[in-house]
């Protein structure tokens, strides 16, 4: 069995060879910023299915009262689907550079995490092998 | 690697930005270049243009300097009768350059080279985060 054939292994390559994928449209969109005519684009997410990987299940407190409040909708996580861009120029270019130089910024934290947590798997591979103390 | 191929995209850009900044730079050097003398035009204000390309090795969309026009405003006057560039009237045509437009047009290429910068930087970054799973 090979290492990439490993469920998690396989995942984490994925994301990154997408992190990948993604410096290289942002880096298109940032280097055609000026560009007359040129419309920003964003590369989508990828699918990993559902059987892949499962959504955490969220702690919510319980009400022991009818006067307590439900929690907050949603997570303070980020909105995606705000990606698409606000500003067109006369010229017909709608590269906001600001916007773009942000999601390169992510884009290379998700791709740093993705890494660490590829080398963490390994150690515990490692780990799993090495002779015992 | 693909990573590679986004610095080549971001230096694409930087070299754009570069050449648009050294037609800038020609502007500015040439604002008072007016004619030797009386029937030949002044110096005319030059414009870089912008265009995309679509490269097949990087598979990638590349900026790159397009053909510099020439701006065809009008000319400005000066009224300076002992100039030998002068019309029988006693006015020199001088450049159709505009310092303050020129001075800004030079500012937002200087933001975008930066941006190119900061992107190669980043993808740096990348690389060399990838290489560290190696360390395990």
């Amino acid at each position: 069995m090979s290492i990439t054939g490993l469920n998690v292994l396989g995942l984490l390559k994925t994301k990154m060879l997408w992190h990948q994928d993604r410096q290289r449209v942002l880096a298109e969109n940032v280097a055609n910023a000026d560009t007359p005519g040129f419309k920003a684009r964003e590369l989508r997410m990828p699918d990993f299915g559902q059987s892949a990987v499962s959504a955490p299940a969220s702690v919510v407190m319980a009400s022991t009262n009818p006067l307590h409040q439900a929690p907050m909708g949603g997570g303070a996580g980020r909105d995606d689907r705000r990606s698409h861009t606000f500003e067109i120029t006369p010229e017909g270019n709608s590269v906001v550079l600001e916007e773009e130089i942000l999601k390169v910024g992510q884009n290379a934290m998700d791709h740093q995490m993705v890494s660490q947590l590829y080398s963490r798997s390994i150690g515990l591979l490692r780990k799993a092998i090495s002779r015992p103390a | 690697m693909d990573l590679m191929k986004t610095i080549m995209v971001a230096a694409s850009g930087l070299k754009a930005q570069s050449g648009r900044m050294r037609v800038i730079a020609e502007n500015m050097a040439n604002v008072d270049s007016v004619a030797p003398r009386a029937g030949l035009d002044p110096y005319r204000r030059r414009v870089p243009t912008f265009e995309t390309s679509f490269d097949r090795e990087l598979n990638a969309e590349v900026v790159k300097l397009g053909r510099i026009q020439k701006d065809n405003s009008d000319f400005g006057t000066r009224y300076e009768p002992g100039h030998p560039a002068a019309d029988p009237r006693g006015y020199v045509r001088t450049p159709n350059v505009n310092t303050l437009v020129e001075q800004m047009d030079f500012r937002q290429a200087q933001r975008s080279y930066e941006a190119n910068i900061g992107v190669i930087g980043t993808t740096r970054r990348m690389i060399s985060r990838t290489l560290d799973i190696l360390r395990g």
